[in-house]
């Protein structure tokens, strides 16, 4: 995994990290299904087409959150992985992901938003490294 | 205590203007001595934060639950001018009007000879955790009523009595709701959780009055030692988390359209009079409406249980009453001798408004407003009343639970789900959750003591204790 919980007294503050840009946005959305669904899953029959774009990366990454967070909740989908490239404030590709199961996705808790409050993408160590704090 | 901090009275604190730039009020809060070392550095640059807000009027305050959240502090209250002032979505959070409300029964702890089915019936007759849905199908137009009436809505829908939204805060209702400002996506999440519990620390509790501090309000509000109570805690479900979302965007951009510099993106805001501004707090309302509508229906289904399994009498399971934790409101407070029209922001905080003060049933008119503060798990909630002091100190404020001092993190490295729930069953509390992982999240080690808590606002004057209510059984979302 390449994703870690971080201290944080009301909610769940996360780090993420990633080579490209494009697997830091899939490595984001597959940390919001671990605290939601307890396991982020493998499955990969359900695609979501999906394009955003805003002036920045951080806003960006906080548009793409959202968007996953909304697309699992109403398709009661868990989303396995997002398949996007990620130029300037544009992201274009997929998300793809399994049919939510009580059984297998038993063990989260809702994701209530993601807040902009701590949201931040840094340059480290040949990396990106994400922080973000989800309400739950 | 922290450094720059300073103390004002047994249970007050000041943040002096300088504490971070461009303060524009200083900050203010409540704590003992016993709870100083909870105190966060973030909570407190969060409570400072608040206090460079455009148009915040005296202080920017916090309740002794006060604890690191985004945007305002969990905790957090601030009263904002009408001329000049904001509106903000980092003043309310995600979860809009997240709120409990408490009725009574007229059974005693003994006449609960089948808890354990009692936890069970409940647990089952209200979708709770991730992907719980409702049981309703509502069209367009029933979840535009919904959100346009609040309680109002369910009792009209054969889910409560006339009584039940008159006991409500604000009755159920904040009348300023646009529903047509309620987007798509956030309707297509608010349809299928009408009547749903949700996770995280949403719960619904059986509990017995285990002590009587003022037996005078205690009867007014229909309380007696021994007496057995429901607690309900949960807000707006998505509907209210989306409609955050779509605003807290809209807003970014009005910040910097209006020319309001900021120390956190979350506390994204517009003047109350703008366009965003009003279109944020219509969206807002109606989401308010949704919440008091959900713990409408919920109690519905736990009263049918009761009635059910004790056969008693669906009116003889009064609503006590409902307060909402996480709302931005208009409300007229006297500032230095004057009285204002204001825009308060509670985030994390309960209104506690005083004896003779508007928007209180009749009966509660001479006692002050019910306060209801949820304890954990395994530790006491307690009913306290309003009173004028907080009027004067807080904008008619108190705290709103006991308040965390563990993440969760740290929870599931040091507390088995399964070991806080055996240690609560040998104490007599039985638990049911969707998983164990659930209730070590919110084990009672996780809060601050809320004992502590209600005392330092009973001390200072915040709002006055009336009565404990001991846990029996909980349905943790």
């Amino acid at each position: 995994m390449s994703f870690a919980e971080l201290e944080h007294t009301a909610d769940v503050r996360m780090e993420v990290r990633a080579p490209t840009l494009g697997e830091l946005f899939s490595e984001a959305a597959r940390a919001l299904m671990h605290v939601m669904y307890g396991a982020p899953g493998a499955g990969r029959d359900m695609v979501f087409p999906l394009a955003l774009e805003e002036e920045e990366i951080v806003p960006l990454m906080h548009a793409f959150l959202s968007e996953v967070l909304f697309i699992s909740e109403v398709e009661s989908v868990v989303i396995t992985a997002a398949r996007v490239e990620v130029q300037g404030g544009r992201l274009e590709g997929d998300l793809v992901g399994e049919r939510y199961s009580p059984e297998r996705h038993c063990c989260g808790q809702e994701v209530k938003g993601i807040s902009l409050s701590g949201l931040d993408i840094v340059r480290d160590e040949g990396s990106y490294r994400l922080t973000v704090i989800f309400d739950v | 205590m922290h450094a720059g901090v300073k103390r004002t009275g047994p249970f007050e604190w000041e943040v002096p203007i300088g504490y971070i730039p461009g303060m524009r009020v200083p900050g203010k809060f409540y704590l003992s001595d016993a709870l100083a070392g909870t105190l966060e550095e973030g909570a407190l640059r969060q409570l400072a934060n608040v206090a460079t807000m455009p148009g915040v009027v005296q202080y920017s305050l916090a309740m002794p639950d006060i604890h690191w959240g985004y945007g305002f502090p969990i905790g957090g209250v601030a009263a904002f001018s009408m001329d000049g002032g904001v509106v903000s979505p980092g003043g309310v959070g995600f979860d809009i009007n997240c709120g409990v409300r408490i009725f009574s029964t007229p059974l005693q702890e003994k006449d609960l000879d089948r808890r354990r089915e009692l936890v069970e019936r409940f647990f089952h007759a209200v979708p709770v955790g991730v992907g719980g849905k409702s049981r309703l199908r509502l069209s367009g137009r029933q979840l535009d009523d919904l959100m346009a009436d609040g309680a109002a809505w369910a009792v009209r829908e054969g889910f409560g009595t006339e009584r039940d939204a008159r006991f409500c805060e604000q009755g159920g209702r904040m009348p300023e709701s646009n529903p047509a400002g309620v987007s798509e996506k956030a309707r297509q999440r608010g349809f299928p959780q009408v009547g749903t519990l949700g996770s995280g620390n949403h719960f619904l509790e059986v509990q017995k009055v285990s002590e009587v501090y003022d037996p005078g309000a205690a009867r007014v509000f229909g309380l007696a030692v021994g007496q057995v109570c429901v607690m309900i805690h949960c807000g707006s479900r998505g509907l209210g988390h989306q409609v955050c979302t779509d605003h807290l965007r809209v807003l970014e951009g009005a910040t910097k359209k209006y020319g309001i510099s900021l120390p956190d993106r979350q506390l994204a805001c517009a003047p109350i009079g703008s366009a965003e501004g009003k279109a944020y707090f219509g969206a807002m309302a109606a989401s308010a409406n949704y919440a008091w509508a959900n713990r409408q229906v919920i109690m519905h289904y736990a009263r049918k249980v009761l009635e059910e399994l004790y056969h008693v009498a669906y009116e003889e399971m009064p609503l006590v009453y409902d307060v909402a934790h996480n709302v931005a409101k208009f409300e007229e407070h006297t500032v230095n001798g004057k009285q204002m029209l204001l825009c308060v922001h509670r985030k994390g905080a309960t209104r506690a408004f005083g004896p003779g003060s508007p928007d209180l049933p009749e009966a509660y008119a001479g006692t002050g407003q019910p306060v209801i503060i949820p304890g954990s798990m395994g530790t006491s909630s307690y009913l306290l009343r309003g009173t004028a002091e907080a009027m004067e100190k807080t904008f008619g404020s108190t705290c709103h639970g006991a308040g965390r001092v563990m993440s969760r993190s740290r929870a599931k490295k040091s507390l088995s789900g399964r070991e806080v729930r055996e240690t609560l069953a040998r104490e007599g509390i039985i638990i049911k959750a969707p998983h164990d992982q659930a209730i070590a999240d919110e084990a009672p080690e996780v809060y601050k003591p809320s004992g502590e808590v209600v005392r330092v606002v009973h001390e200072a004057g915040l709002s006055r204790l009336v009565a404990r209510l001991e846990p029996l059984g909980v349905v943790k979302g």
